[in-house]
């Protein structure tokens, strides 16, 4: 068969230089080709060149052949106009921004039937606004709702039917999923997949996660620092990696990776628990967040907390350190009682690793003087913030630097050493390496991990990632709905869960990532 | 609400370093002239009928003379004084009373926020320039006076900008990780937030020292705010209606001259606030 | 949530009429001096105006009475013009109408397709030129501009004229185009710097890139884009507000129009405090109800506060 579409020598560069260096794409009809990057890798960039859309500062060089018609990619934005649509379509990653949030759905899909079909009777329109709808299956009636009165997932669909209005021939989807929960995920790729096979639509599929688009893709490229480094099918890739960089993603990978080594814990077992919160009750307004909820850890331990957002496992952190006070229950710190909200706690307690590692840093100050800030509050010197950073594996040099200045793994270590300054006996991290790129991902785990060990820390781990969990996690609770649905070892919780709402939450995240298995055991026998 | 929406967004796209610059140069000029008052002040006020209403040239007045014989050129540089240290002072107090309450109001939230966010409704409710023309107008009162009450009236924009900003801030996760050290309220306010928020009270300061500018000069064109006699460009405009058709100096040069010095205000505080808006990000 | 807003504003109302009527009470000087104004201060005049004043009774007695008599549309008698308050205001209120609705016609038309052509071009030569026009409008004050446009248009090139309100139809017209657009000015300064920095974020929006990549016309994308720019615009109403009326005001004495901003400053000057009070809380009834109406106005552009505001 031959090429459908053609990629030669697409080359991106922008105020800084060339961020994407030359590469060429095929794609056939009903193909799906996986671009896997970490954030910075240049694939929305040239998700965005090959729809004449880059942004200002940025141009495009390469050629862009459909059928018998090549374009340049630099080629001015009139001349772009004819193909967008047409012929290439874009699927945006947050459905909550893609669509206009003041025009009602059946509208924004009617944009684009106009813009291909000229002006229709309106009977005429809605019919075929209905239609598209109905291709996402959504019901008709989707039309005359807001997108602020859908769902994520139903957005989604909203923005995949405007998408396909026109019937392109290809669909650039940039990280069509992300923004999803875990039960969403799955359902809107199988309907990509579906869409695709009936209109033999080639796929662009642009993902941060290779355990996505296995079985998603025919063939996939690796792109690191504007570079693509591995390309071929998606078997191959995945089971054989050549490049060190793919198996580094592959390895950290948390869903695909092994889980955490084994370790000899104290779980629970008949030590004392170090933080213990009781019956712990919130509402917001008349919403209640939290209802009887009960958790415990003890020293040198890590408790997994587990839920989707929305599920109230922050507002239970934040409960626990004194940021938010409880409606009822009882929070015990080493045996004492601690009384609802920061007055009569010290530093010294509990510290928390925030999620956003970009807001959590004061900008206007140095490291150092953050560091020397927090050691002050227990009465450690100056002299002490080198040590500190070497605890968290960053040079000491890093304490003339300001936030601006460090990547979001270096500013998430530096919080982490902040927050262990005080010298604290429980750490909470609140999503703590959620936003972080998955290669860092494994490196703040693995340094939590060490931290646990060597100081004897508790860690109050939360999360909505299973994967992660599974790395780091002793014992695990699941919240829903502001409710402890299960309880017990990461084991027993994981491997055989018991709640039908656990069993979702990993089957969902197991369905990212079949095959793993499989592809461990074969690599372990060399 | 009727929150002032974007207003904090700075104006144009790149200024071109041209215009600033000669912004700055009209700003340091007018700051010169009022070191030059002293020089002037003779000249401004002697009245001489037999010389009055000479047109620009004559008998050695440069700009000509007004209705009461006044040198324009010495009127007008002597005026700048009144232009331009009401307004500077204007800004600067209400930056302090905005600082202070709406750090406050921002941070500590309860009752105290309720009180300074009633007051700042209740002023908000009336336009700066009629509450002053009618409170300044009934109960007459001075320069200083007027100074003091425009402090009045423009704080409680500043109030509200710095306690918005410091919102903003305090919902930060770096406030939290503050307040899980157990720093005392007062480090967290004024050593964590505050800096965080400079840009913006500096930049509002500036951009306020332009509106006090006109806000002045407007109160003292409708014969408000600053006492008869005393040199200053609104007034001069008063008078300067009536003698348009004999020496239209009288008119054009301050009219222009308060045009150039707010606009020049004006860019130099967007083009600061732009600076440091970029610098706070590299930072 | 509106009964809430309404109830806050007539609080607003409220605090501000006793505001005024202190001040009219504080004001330096004898009050019976200042409300016979010029009148022959005869034993039977001063008895009569402490009659019409009730100032024999307590303060808050007399601020009843004249609150009932105020909501009743008895504002008391002008000490300069001699005629009842409503009188001296109904009188005045047809060219302050006239003018504000041409100035705001003027600038919106001019400033919202100038905003949105400026952020489509950003950077470009309109923007350039727009951005140095609302330089000049937002910081120049009114008069100032308008004694410059009244030198160049009436006296250096006559063709419009130099006084008052004319004598109605097409003749007030002709008086009434310098004086608007004098104010125009500065309206359309803050509109266009509204319009623009909307636009230019919603612009930026990923539903303006997934437009685009659906092959949908500029025309479209920028109707779409201008439509949930409404919503930040109209909510900087307050804004054009504020300057309206300093700016009314300005515009009516530079061009001596015989309108509501004159009434004001010539009471003022005069310590016509009745006049003063009537048309201070006149002013800030009619803010309010703006303001209000903006906020009706911000429920109809978008659908989740709608949403939001029906639920509670």
């Amino acid at each position: 068969m031959t090429a459908h579409l053609e990629i030669r020598g697409l080359r991106i560069s922008g105020p800084a230089g060339e961020v994407v260096r030359p590469l060429d794409l095929e794609l056939r009809p009903a193909e799906t080709v996986a671009l896997i990057g970490e954030s910075g890798s240049g694939k929305t960039l040239t998700a965005k060149s090959l729809i004449g859309l880059l942004p200002a500062g940025f141009r495009a060089e390469g050629t862009f052949r459909s059928g018998d018609q090549v374009v340049a990619l630099d080629q001015p934005d009139a001349a772009w106009r004819p193909l967008r649509g047409r012929r290439v379509s874009l699927l945006l990653q947050d459905p909550f921004t893609s669509l206009s949030p003041v025009h009602r759905c059946g509208e924004q899909i009617g944009w684009t039937i106009d813009a291909i079909q000229g002006r229709l009777p309106r009977r005429e329109r809605s019919r075929r606004i209905a239609e598209r709808l109905d291709e996402v299956r959504l019901p008709a009636r989707a039309a005359h709702a807001y997108p602020h009165e859908l769902s994520g997932g139903m957005r989604q669909r909203v923005a995949i039917a405007a998408a396909l209005a026109s019937d392109p021939s290809l669909l650039i989807a940039d990280e069509p999923t992300t923004a999803l929960d875990a039960s969403n995920q799955a359902e809107i790729l199988d309907l990509l997949r579906a869409l695709q096979d009936a209109r033999a639509m080639s796929l662009l599929l642009i993902s941060h996660d290779l355990g996505l688009v296995r079985g998603r893709s025919e063939r996939v490229l690796v792109m690191c620092r504007g570079e693509v480094v591995e390309r071929g099918t998606t078997a191959e890739v995945l089971s054989d990696p050549q490049h060190p960089y793919t198996r580094a993603l592959i390895a950290a990978d948390p869903a695909l990776g092994a889980p955490g080594p084994a370790r000899p814990v104290a779980a629970g077992g008949d030590r004392e628990p170090l933080l213990a919160a009781e019956g712990i009750a919130k509402r917001f307004g008349d919403r209640p967040v939290l209802d009887d909820v009960s958790v415990q850890v003890t020293a040198g331990a890590v408790l997994g907390i587990v839920g989707e957002s929305g599920s109230g496992k922050s507002t239970l952190a934040r409960c626990i350190a004194g940021l938010e006070r409880e409606d009822a229950g009882v929070v015990r710190f080493a045996g004492d009682v601690l009384s609802p909200g920061r007055r009569s706690r010290t530093p010294d307690q509990m510290q928390i690793v925030f999620q956003d590692p970009y807001s959590s840093l004061n900008p206007m100050m140095t490291i150092g003087a953050i560091l020397r800030e927090a050691l002050a509050t227990v009465g450690r010197p100056a002299s002490e913030v080198g040590a500190i950073l070497g605890q968290v594996g960053l040079p000491a040099e890093f304490a003339s630097k300001r936030p601006a200045e460090l990547s979001g793994g270096q500013r998430q270590r530096v919080a982490i050493a902040r927050a262990l300054a005080p010298r604290p006996r429980l750490l909470i991290c609140d999503e703590s390496v959620s936003a972080l790129d998955v290669s860092v991902q494994a490196q703040v785990l693995d340094l939590l991990g060490r931290l646990r060990d060597e100081l004897g820390l508790a860690i109050l781990f939360i999360s909505h990632d299973l994967a992660v969990v599974r790395r780091i996690a002793d014992t695990v609770t699941v919240l829903w709905d502001g409710r402890v649905v299960e309880q017990g070892t990461c084991e027993q919780v994981l491997e055989a869960p018991e709640h039908e709402y656990t069993r979702l939450l990993v089957a969902a995240a197991a369905r990212e990532n079949t095959g793993a298995a499989t592809r461990v055991a074969t690599k372990g026998t060399p | 609400m009727t929150s002032p929406g974007p207003v904090g967004i700075v104006f144009g796209p790149t200024r071109l370093p041209v215009t600033v610059a000669l912004s700055l140069g009209v700003v340091a000029l007018a700051l010169a002239a009022i070191a030059l008052t002293p020089l002037v002040a003779a000249d401004a006020t002697r009245q001489d009928i037999m010389s009055s209403l000479l047109p620009p040239g004559a008998d050695g007045h440069l700009l000509g003379t007004d209705e009461l014989g006044r040198d324009i050129l010495a009127l007008t540089i002597a005026g700048t004084a009144s232009a331009l240290v009401g307004p500077i002072c204007v800004a600067l107090g209400s930056m302090i009373l905005g600082v202070l309450l709406g750090t406050i109001a921002g941070y500590e939230r309860g009752w105290l926020d309720t009180v300074i966010g009633r007051w700042t409704d209740l002023l908000l409710a009336l336009p700066v320039l009629l509450a002053a023309i009618v409170v300044s107008g009934v109960f007459g009162g001075g320069y200083w006076a007027t100074v003091a009450l425009l402090i009045l009236l423009f704080s409680p924009s500043d109030i509200r900008i710095v306690r918005a900003g410091v919102l903003e801030q305090s919902a930060r996760p770096y406030i939290e990780a503050a307040q899980m050290l157990s720093l005392s309220r007062s480090r967290i306010m004024f050593r964590h937030i505050l800096p965080n928020v400079s840009t913006l009270v500096i930049t509002n300061a500036m951009l306020n020292v332009a509106f006090a500018i006109v806000a002045f000069s407007s109160l003292s064109f409708l014969g408000v705010g600053v006492p008869p006699g005393t040199p200053d460009w609104g007034r001069q405009l008063t008078e300067g209606r009536a003698i348009m058709l004999d020496n239209p100096a009288a008119v054009i040069v301050p009219a222009l001259l308060i045009i150039v010095v707010a606009c020049s205000v004006n860019l130099v505080g967007d083009w600061l606030g732009q600076r440091l808006t970029r610098s706070g990000r590299r930072a | 949530m509106l009964a809430v807003r309404v109830l806050g504003v007539l609080g607003i109302l409220f605090v501000l009429s006793i505001v005024v009527f202190a001040m009219l009470h504080l004001a330096p000087g004898d009050l019976v001096k200042n409300l016979l104004g010029n009148r022959p201060s005869s034993p039977d005049a001063i008895a009569a105006i402490r009659a019409r004043y009730h100032l024999d009774e307590p303060l808050p007695v007399q601020y009843l009475q004249w609150l009932g008599g105020a909501l009743g549309g008895d504002f008391g008698e002008s000490i300069r013009l001699q005629t009842p308050v409503v009188d001296a205001i109904a009188d005045r209120l047809g060219v302050t109408l006239a003018l504000t609705g041409l100035a705001f016609a003027l600038a919106l038309a001019v400033a919202i397709p100038l905003g949105v052509q400026s952020a489509v071009h950003a950077g470009g030569v309109v923007d350039r030129v727009a951005s140095a026009l609302g330089i000049v409008g937002l910081s120049a004050p009114t008069f100032a501009v308008g004694l410059l446009l009244l030198y160049v248009f009436a006296y250096y090139l006559p063709v419009f004229p130099v006084y008052g309100a004319g004598d109605g139809g097409l003749d007030t017209l002709h008086h009434l185009v310098l004086p608007a657009v004098t104010l125009a000015l500065g309206l359309g300064a803050i509109v266009l710097k509204l319009t623009r920095a909307a636009m230019l974020r919603e612009l930026d929006a990923d539903y303006v890139t997934a437009a685009r990549a659906r092959g949908i016309t500029d025309a479209t994308t920028h109707r779409i884009a201008l439509r949930n720019a409404a919503i930040p615009i109209v909510t900087g109403a307050s804004l054009v507000l504020t300057f309206l009326v300093g700016g009314t005001v300005l515009a009516e004495t530079t061009y001596a129009l015989p309108g509501i901003g004159t009434l004001l400053q010539d009471s003022v000057l005069y310590k016509d405090l009745p006049v003063v009070q009537a048309l201070t809380l006149l002013i800030a009834v009619v803010i309010a109800v703006i303001a209000l109406l903006a906020d009706l106005a911000y429920l109809l552009l978008d659908p989740r506060v709608r949403a939001k505001g029906v639920s509670a």
